[in-house]
């Protein structure tokens, strides 16, 4: 669950008067994003995070998620799904305006979701999310009728993600440079100026009503804008944060939150990313994690508390689930993973690998225990990468040599395309548990023909298939539950993983900036109800 | 000697001269251009997966495709290259795979901050090692040590390290500096002053033994003796020796500038070449790496040539071994 800001703030500061201060109209906020700058701010182009994290300012989808879990109204007011779950009526807002003047209406939705499938518009994760949509139909201006090839329980998370927003018809029609540079959308704030490697300038839309019903209000924001800037470095990032110059902080460091948190003026919104939980996942498609008895004595052989608790400061909470905290399906089994290197021991001993040679690395027939590690700088914060060192040592008593090797993002995909890796660790962010169909579904061990597959842990269970599969095509809520709860026991009880953390998301803010919250879909931060005082 | 007027021969010397410089330039910028074209591509990996939003953003096989075609990634490697040199023979710099921009825009738009960047350091890296050398050779023998010390300090600082210290001192505990770039010439100072400290300690170790040569040279005793005092004569002859490395550490330190403002571009959040390089290496974008590299040789080049006609200007020896060669 993603913690609303005011119970954030509660614990940093005790008796901070958030919720019963007036909001004050007007002054701009200055956002500092350590991501980088994004190349379109359409986030049908590609789709990444930093796009999510900016177009959720101007851009809304037609469902959202509220703290629960729940899908909840916003530019569609309702929907019915029929029988067989093949046709999905959407009922949408009347009233609902874009920005440059085009109504929001049927035949927009049916605009948005033919440009996320063009593959002119190079989408990806939107692309994914409506992969199952064979076609939308304008029946009257209100209502969208959804055509799917086949059940879709996921659908409504999918089109509550920052990347199946929609946007003006309009807008889309001029063009993909046009629409890169200021997508036309319904949101709080309307894209005015991009300068390139420095800011992105919003500012306020005067006749914003159609904020979802979990918003603090509806109607204008009470910032006049928003001046969006790009801080790549951490250090500078803070200190800009400190010295007043910026707001508020994205992607904030353990160090950074630990050293915030004995400031006054500056809180902690800490909004764990939906999906999938931050895990090492082992290669069981060969040796020789093929062999369950290694990949538990890999995952028993290291402390990773100990290893969390001293590089993460109490910053990051350990999971012991494939899916994030943010999911209500997420299931949780921590007496796998406890840490006991005897049981490392004899299990690799049981595994056949007996002897040792003279780096004290195992060896069975005179093949060395070699996990070769690829991380992904881009992916992973140093302090990950340090906890990674921790695992390669910890596993290193039980006779593990781990290969650790620090690539860019191509050569990381590079090297799971050729399958040289034996464990690795790969973020994936969407709403809702069918995330786990992604990851674990045997086909996903299928490359693409770009020659990426999700499926690291090269997962293979007909059983595992079956019940992802029936989880999908179900409608009924609680059976969706009871099948992902199964299906995460198989993927924990298997040892394919071994769960860190969720995939953390943290935000600094000044206390001078008041009403803030992380949307519970992708947990970006929204400035639709904050003001600023001096 | 040279006469009044220069001779044909001269002419043609001089022509012949610059003809050989430019030759040289374009080689070079040549040798840049394929050299960063390969390095880029030699590297594993598919570029076209990374012009796609990267991690958690799964391309499809079409989306790819038409990526690969739209931007030559399915010809083979030879192809690709000679239409990317033929392309810049005839001055076009390419698309962006990444921002789908002209390069030629997108750096017309980051050099200003650049140069800005570069040039107010070299100007206050001048000032600085002037400064130091002169007090540090006209004192005593501790103020002479002290500055030898303070330049080699200096000279051996990483800039990240710098950088940081500098925040941490006039932005986080005096709040006197803004810790990034605020557009206008007061987020300049930490930026600056980042790249022209270890500048000013190369350059003031460079300054050092001209100055203290100049003193005891024959042409000092007789200036002396002519009355001269002795801040004439550091203005009029110290200076003018000193000048001379100095200047011609200038095109190397120009150089060290450009490749400076990735990392204080980046840690000052400045916009600049640095930080459009770093982006465009990140996400393999050819077209921006390609240009970058090539813009800074270009700069690279024209300072080098200045700095080098500077010196012959500065210079007395020089000028009399070209007239006489």
């Amino acid at each position: 669950m993603v913690a609303p800001l005011a119970l954030v703030l509660a614990a940093c500061s005790p008796g901070a008067p958030t919720a019963s201060s007036t909001p004050v109209t007007g002054g701009t906020l200055v956002y500092a994003s350590g991501d980088a700058e994004p190349d379109c701010l359409d986030p049908h182009v590609g789709g990444n995070y930093p796009q999510a994290l900016l177009s959720a300012q101007y851009l809304e989808p037609l469902v959202s998620r509220d703290a629960d879990g729940t899908i909840i109204p916003w530019l569609a007011e309702s929907w019915t799904t029929s029988d067989d779950g093949l046709t999905w009526d959407f009922t949408l807002r009347p009233d609902v305006t874009f920005t440059d003047g085009t109504p929001f209406d049927a035949a927009a939705v049916q605009a948005n979701i033919e440009h996320l499938q063009n593959p002119e518009t190079k989408s990806s994760t939107g692309y994914l999310a409506v992969g199952k949509v064979a076609s939308v139909e304008a029946v009257d201006a209100t209502t969208a009728r959804f055509t799917l090839s086949s059940p879709d329980s996921a659908l409504l998370e999918s089109l509550s993600q920052p990347w199946t927003a929609m946007e003006s018809p309009a807008g889309i029609a001029r063009g993909s440079e046009a629409n890169c540079e200021a997508p036309v959308g319904t949101g709080p704030f309307v894209v005015d100026e991009w300068v390139k490697q420095d800011h992105v300038s919003l500012v306020r839309n005067e006749d914003y009503a159609s904020a979802p019903e979990d918003a603090a209000h509806n109607g204008p924001a009470y910032l006049d804008g928003i001046t969006w800037r790009f801080i790549p470095d951490s250090a500078s990032r803070f200190a800009a944060l400190q010295s007043g110059d910026v707001d508020i902080i994205d992607n904030a460091q353990p160090d950074t939150i630990k050293q915030a948190e004995g400031s006054k003026t500056i809180v902690d919104l800490d909004a764990p990313r939906p999906g999938a939980s931050n895990r090492i996942e082992l290669n069981s498609g060969q040796a020789p994690f093929d062999d369950v008895r290694v990949r538990e004595a890999f995952v028993r052989s290291t402390d990773v508390n100990a290893g969390i608790e001293s590089l993460f400061f109490g910053t990051a909470k350990r999971s012991y689930s494939p899916l994030s905290s943010a999911e209500a399906t997420a299931y949780s089994d921590d007496s796998l993973f406890g840490y006991d290197l005897d049981a490392a021991n004899t299990l690799l001993d049981e595994a056949g690998w007996t002897t040792k040679d003279a780096d004290g690395v195992r060896t069975k027939d005179g093949v060395r225990l070699t996990v070769r590690f690829p991380v992904s700088t881009n992916q992973s914060i140093p302090a990950e990468q340090s906890l990674f060192e921790q695992i390669q040592a910890g596993a290193g008593e039980a006779g593990f040599d781990v290969q650790l090797e620090l690539l860019d993002l191509s050569s990381w995909y590079e090297a799971l395309g050729t399958n040289a890796y034996e464990a690795v660790s790969a973020p994936y962010t969407k709403v809702g548990p069918d995330v786990l169909r992604i990851l674990y579904d045997s086909a996903g061990i299928v490359p693409a023909p770009s020659g990426y597959f999700a499926n690291h842990a090269q997962l293979d269970d007909p059983a595992l298939d079956e019940i992802l599969t029936q989880a999908s095509d179900t409608l009924d809520p609680e059976e969706r539950a009871f099948l992902y709860e199964q299906a995460q026991q198989i993927i924990l009880d298997g040892y394919y993983i071994l769960p860190l953390y969720d995939q953390q998301n943290h935000f600094l803010l000044s206390t001078s900036l008041h009403g803030v919250r992380a949307l519970p879909t992708v947990s970006t931060p929204v400035f639709a109800d904050a003001w600023l005082v001096e | 000697m040279t006469t009044g007027r220069p001779s044909s021969t001269d002419v043609r010397r001089l022509l012949s001269r610059i003809g050989a410089r430019l030759a040289g330039a374009v080689f070079v910028l040549w040798m840049v251009a394929t050299i960063t074209f390969f390095a880029i591509r030699l590297i594993p990996g598919d570029p076209a997966q990374a012009y796609l939003g990267g991690p958690g953003s799964q391309a499809s096989a079409a989306a790819l495709e038409q990526v690969r075609v739209e931007y030559g990634l399915d010809q083979p490697l030879l192809v690709q290259y000679l239409s990317q040199l033929s392309h810049l023979v005839r001055g076009d710099l390419g698309v962006s795979a990444a921002q789908r921009t002209p390069v030629a825009t997108m750096l017309s738009e980051q050099l200003g901050g650049t140069l800005v960047l570069a040039v107010a350091a070299l100007v206050v890296a001048w000032l600085f090692a002037l400064g130091l050398a002169v007090w540090s050779t006209r004192g005593g023998r501790v103020s002479s040590m002290i500055g030898s010390g303070v330049e080699l300090v200096a000279a051996s600082l990483p800039q990240f390290w710098l950088a940081t210290v500098l925040i941490s001192l006039f932005s986080t505990w005096l709040g006197w500096l803004p810790p990034v770039s605020t557009g206008d010439a007061i987020g300049l100072v930490l930026p600056v002053l980042t790249l022209a400290i270890p500048v000013a300690g190369f350059l003031a170790q460079v300054m050092r033994e001209p100055l203290l040569d100049a003193r005891s040279a024959p042409f000092a005793v007789s200036a002396a003796a002519r009355g001269e005092s002795s801040t004439g004569m550091l203005l009029r002859h110290g200076l003018r020796h000193a000048a001379v490395p100095a200047v011609n550490l200038s095109g190397w330190a120009f150089g060290y500038l450009i490749s400076g403002a990735v990392v204080v571009e980046t840690i000052f959040a400045r916009p600049g070449l640095g930080r459009t390089l770093l982006q465009a290496v990140t996400v393999r974008d050819v077209p921006v790496v390609t240009g970058v590299v090539l813009v800074s040789a270009a700069a690279y080049v024209v300072v080098m040539l200045a700095a080098d006609g500077a010196s012959a200007l500065l210079d007395p020896r020089d000028r009399l071994r070209r007239a006489s060669s």
